[in-house]
């Protein structure tokens, strides 16, 4: 089965925008999640992530992506709520605790815990929809002119990562159709086999990349950079929700305090930002032509919708 | 040497002058004073058994040996006039592309244009220029609808077209094949074969294809190189090689071949249209008589997926399989597909049942299911005596380094004996033959299934044929009957007509995850065009697949010829031995 984070090749403005592009977008979503502490505004980012993902049709990344960060971010507010004492409202006294002391859980510290994991699912759900949408093929060329080295280390691991998984999911059945007389199999012996038929496997890989002529030096002036209509779009949008978040920033739209007692700032500059944030979600969205609409129309016999008609598509 | 005179064929495309090479620590010298020169445009087979030394001259023409593998070479390598043993396989590749048998590690790219452009980009093609020979070398191979396909989504026999393509989209003037159909159902591996020959005649493309299954491709090439352990043993036309064949290593003769020389005919066939004239010619032709020898062996009728019980195909009391109106859904591209669909089918014991099909028909997720390793959407699988299931992959049995490790105590003992191992307990598995290896890879999922001597459950072997040669799968055949003489039944997937022919009584066709076909092998592998053996497309006679009964209905013509019986099929088994 594939990994739900593979890439998936569609025709869609996200997957077809060149690399940089698409990481001036995802990338500016990023930097409001590590710049930011708001909840609003992270929770804006979060929508706007999972706007993007589901636009670009990266549903299946979305959804792990989503029970992946949740999880984490359970046990980053279970552990936060542990260790951290600080705050004025006690919900609850667990006493002394080996190693910990007095483990005190407040609700500020449960709830610096929920931001923290807000923000560590929010850029799981980027890097997913990354992941899931963008060629690494692509952004492995466009780096290699840049550092060629690290480039086929990246295209190595790239391609050997889902081989390991094939090899790894085939090691787990042999391991399950040994007969009873056998002696059984332990994790360590699968793990040692496992690497063992890697090495082989990044022999055999790296021997294709010769024989494509991967040690060649290829004339720079002769490469070319693979435009997309949509990349004006992304970097657009990613420049100006980068823009928003530093102005945003330094007008006080980051009012978030979780201790001593927590506050959370709700003014203008916090809903605008919040707003930009969220809407910046919709940038994948693909326009679709008219011009193909209508011919299915008369074919049909039926008058469209005027909604239609006028183009609110 | 230019591009431009590479292009031009001024050199031979490949000459290969007094080689020997051995792999490092080898105590042996993989090849072996090796000369061989072929011509532009050539299209040469490259036969010889397992370990005979055919990957190696592959791997020594595209610069892989000595560059990338190491070792000790003497002599000299030239491939359109490039110094292959000074250069690397990177400077090679705008003059040989090369194919080798494993498809899953030959692309290193995530989309297929993106594979079929990365020797291009690397080289320092213009995106025009780049978009233009994609596009070219895949309506060449009839792949324009993988393009924008993510690479791991692809079937074997996908995978390995693109390979192909990746090879061939530089426009090389000399591509090398190792075993390119070994994964590929009949239909695909000639397919490819044919492929390759229009690629060498419109193109002007030499070729040099190593392949066990010569029945294949035989009658495509313009010349045979045989080798033996290390050396050239036979270099000439497919016609003389035959003649070669029969009297210095009969292994490597075709199947077709064997049918005449059994039955006193000469010249040796070249293919089966050679064959099918030279029968006409004597008056032996499917229009001169030659009756039907088969006898009226029934096909059993294949109930609708869903309709009948499986008690109409075998008594419940005999089978130690049997699947009801099984459904099994597997995901693929994000959407649930259903792989089989309402199969009915059981299994008896002591039958040898050869599970065939084209890939992707769902031979393996039958088998998968069987052994409990897939669920059922819907239906029941009942194995009553155990399943042992051997997948494609025997080395994946194979964890620790001392043999007894694998199979401890007498339970472990007895499923060695029960494969012919007793005598390899203390050697490391690293060690073994690949015959051996998937032996030892058998007896892991054999062990502690016996009762006593008798073997109550079913075997399954999942194409446990790739990359064999006759001589081991001729072991594999006796291997088989002695486990249906311990009391097993026996399933096997493959795509190996000829060895189904060989091992099994009784062959199921696949179609689209639905029994489609499924009766006596001698039937079945003798009603069709793909799925028929050689010997039964020459002949054209219900009920005959193999040489000796083709011989037989030669020599006897016109007096009945007795069935493709279990007493015949376990003498060869055991003559193969």
């Amino acid at each position: 089965m594939r990994s739900p984070f593979a890439y998936t090749p569609r025709n869609r403005p996200l997957q077809a925008a060149s690399p940089g592009a698409a990481v001036a977008y995802l990338g500016a979503l990023l930097v409001v999640v590590f710049l930011y502490s708001s909840p609003l505004v992270l929770l804006a980012a979060g929508v706007a992530a999972v706007l993007a993902g589901l636009l670009a049709g990266a549903r299946r990344a979305v959804r792990v992506s989503l029970r992946m960060g949740l999880g984490l971010a359970l046990l980053i507010v279970v552990v936060n709520a542990l260790v951290v004492n600080r705050g004025e409202t006690v919900l609850a006294r667990l006493g002394e605790w080996p190693l910990l002391g007095q483990v005190d859980v407040t609700l500020e510290s449960v709830v610096a815990g929920a931001v923290i994991g807000l923000r560590a699912l929010v850029a799981l759900v980027a890097f997913a929809v990354y992941s899931a949408c963008v060629d690494p093929d692509r952004v492995l060329r466009a780096l290699r002119p840049l550092a060629g080295r690290s480039a086929l280390t990246a295209t190595l691991v790239s391609r050997l990562v889902p081989v390991a998984a094939a090899d790894a999911a085939r090691l787990h059945d042999a391991a399950a159709l040994r007969g009873p007389g056998a002696a059984a199999v332990g994790k360590a012996a699968l793990a040692r086999r496992l690497l063992a038929g890697s090495l082989d496997r990044s022999v055999d890989v790296a021997a294709t990349l010769e024989l494509r002529g991967y040690s060649l030096e290829a004339p720079r002036a002769r490469q070319q950079r693979r435009r997309s209509r949509y990349d004006r779009r992304f970097y657009l949008v990613g420049a100006a929700v980068l823009l928003a978040a530093i102005v945003g920033k330094v007008a006080g739209a980051d009012e978030f305090q979780s201790y001593p007692t927590i506050e959370v700032g709700l003014a203008a500059p916090t809903l605008a930002v919040a707003a930009l944030v969220a809407a910046s979600g919709l940038a994948p969205l693909r326009r679709r032509s008219r011009h193909r609409a209508r011919p299915a129309a008369k074919r049909s016999g039926q008058r469209r919708a005027p909604a239609l008609e006028a183009g609110g598509v | 040497m230019s591009e431009l005179a590479i292009r031009r064929g001024a050199a031979p495309a490949l000459a290969v002058e007094r080689l020997t090479y051995g792999y490092p620590q080898a105590a042996v010298p993989a090849l072996n004073d090796v000369s061989l020169t072929l011509a532009p445009g050539e299209f040469a087979l490259l036969a010889g058994r397992s370990a005979s030394g055919k990957s190696t001259l592959l791997k020594a023409a595209c610069g892989l040996v000595p560059h990338f593998h190491g070792g000790e070479v003497e002599g000299a390598v030239a491939v359109a006039g490039l110094a292959a043993l000074l250069v690397g396989p990177g400077e090679l590749a705008a003059a040989v592309g090369y194919v080798a048998q494993d498809p899953e590690t030959q692309v290193v790219s995530t989309t297929v244009a993106a594979e079929l452009e990365l020797p291009l980009e690397l080289r320092g093609d213009g995106p025009a220029d780049r978009a233009r020979a994609v596009e070219e070398v895949a309506l060449a191979l009839a792949i324009p609808h993988l393009l924008g396909r993510a690479v791991d989504t692809l079937s074997g026999g996908e995978l390995q077209r693109v390979a192909l393509a990746a090879a061939l989209v530089t426009r090389p003037r000399l591509v090398l094949l190792d075993e390119p159909t070994s994964q590929l159902d009949p239909v695909a591996g000639d397919e490819l074969i044919w492929l390759l020959r229009r690629l060498n005649e419109e193109w002007g493309v030499a070729v040099l294809l190593a392949e066990h299954r010569l029945e294949r491709c035989l009658a495509a090439a313009d010349r045979v190189v045989a080798m033996a352990a290390g050396r050239i043993g036979f270099d000439g036309s497919p016609a003389e090689f035959l003649g070669w064949a029969q009297a210095a290593d009969p292994a490597l003769e075709t199947p077709a071949a064997r049918l005449f020389s059994l039955a006193g005919l000469e010249p040796l066939p070249v293919g089966v249209r050679a064959a099918r004239r030279a029968l006409d010619a004597a008056g032996l032709g499917a229009a001169s008589g030659v009756e039907d020898v088969g006898g009226a062996v029934p096909i059993t009728p294949v109930p609708h997926p869903g309709k009948a019980a499986a008690a109409e195909i075998h008594p419940p009391a005999e089978n130690i399989f049997s699947a009801r109106g099984l459904w099994v859904e597997l995901e693929r591209d994000e959407e649930m597909v259903d792989v089989l669909r309402g199969i009915d089918l059981a299994v008896a014991r002591g039958e040898r049942v050869a599970l065939m099909g084209r890939n992707g028909a769902g031979k393996s997720t039958l088998l998968r299911a069987a052994a409990g390793l897939l669920d059922p959407a819907a239906g029941k699988v009942e194995t009553a005596a155990g399943i042992a299931l051997l997948t494609q992959s025997p080395g994946d049995y194979l964890v620790r380094e001392r043999v007894a490790d694998e199979l401890p105590g007498p339970t472990g003992a007895a499923a060695l004996a029960a494969v012919g191992l007793e005598h390899a307990a203390d050697a490391d598995p690293r060690d073994l033959s690949g015959g051996e290896r998937q032996r030892l890879a058998l007896a892991i999922a054999l062990a502690g299934r016996f009762d006593g001597e008798r073997l109550p459950g079913l075997v399954a072997l999942d194409e446990p044929t790739r990359g064999m040669d006759r001589g081991r799968k001729d072991d594999l055949v006796g291997l088989i009957c002695r486990l249906v003489g311990g009391g097993a039944g026996v399933l096997v997937a493959t795509h190996d007509v000829e060895f189904a022919a060989a091992f099994a009584s009784r062959v199921v066709l696949l179609g689209d995850g639905v029994v489609i076909a499924d009766g006596p092998a001698a039937e079945v592998l003798s009603g069709g065009w793909y799925f028929a053996t050689e010997v039964a497309r020459v002949l054209d006679l219900p009920g005959v697949v193999t040489p000796e009964q083709g011989a037989a209905a030669l020599l006897d013509r016109g007096r009945p010829f007795p069935p493709h019986t279990e007493e015949r099929t376990t003498t060869r088994g055991e003559a193969g031995r």
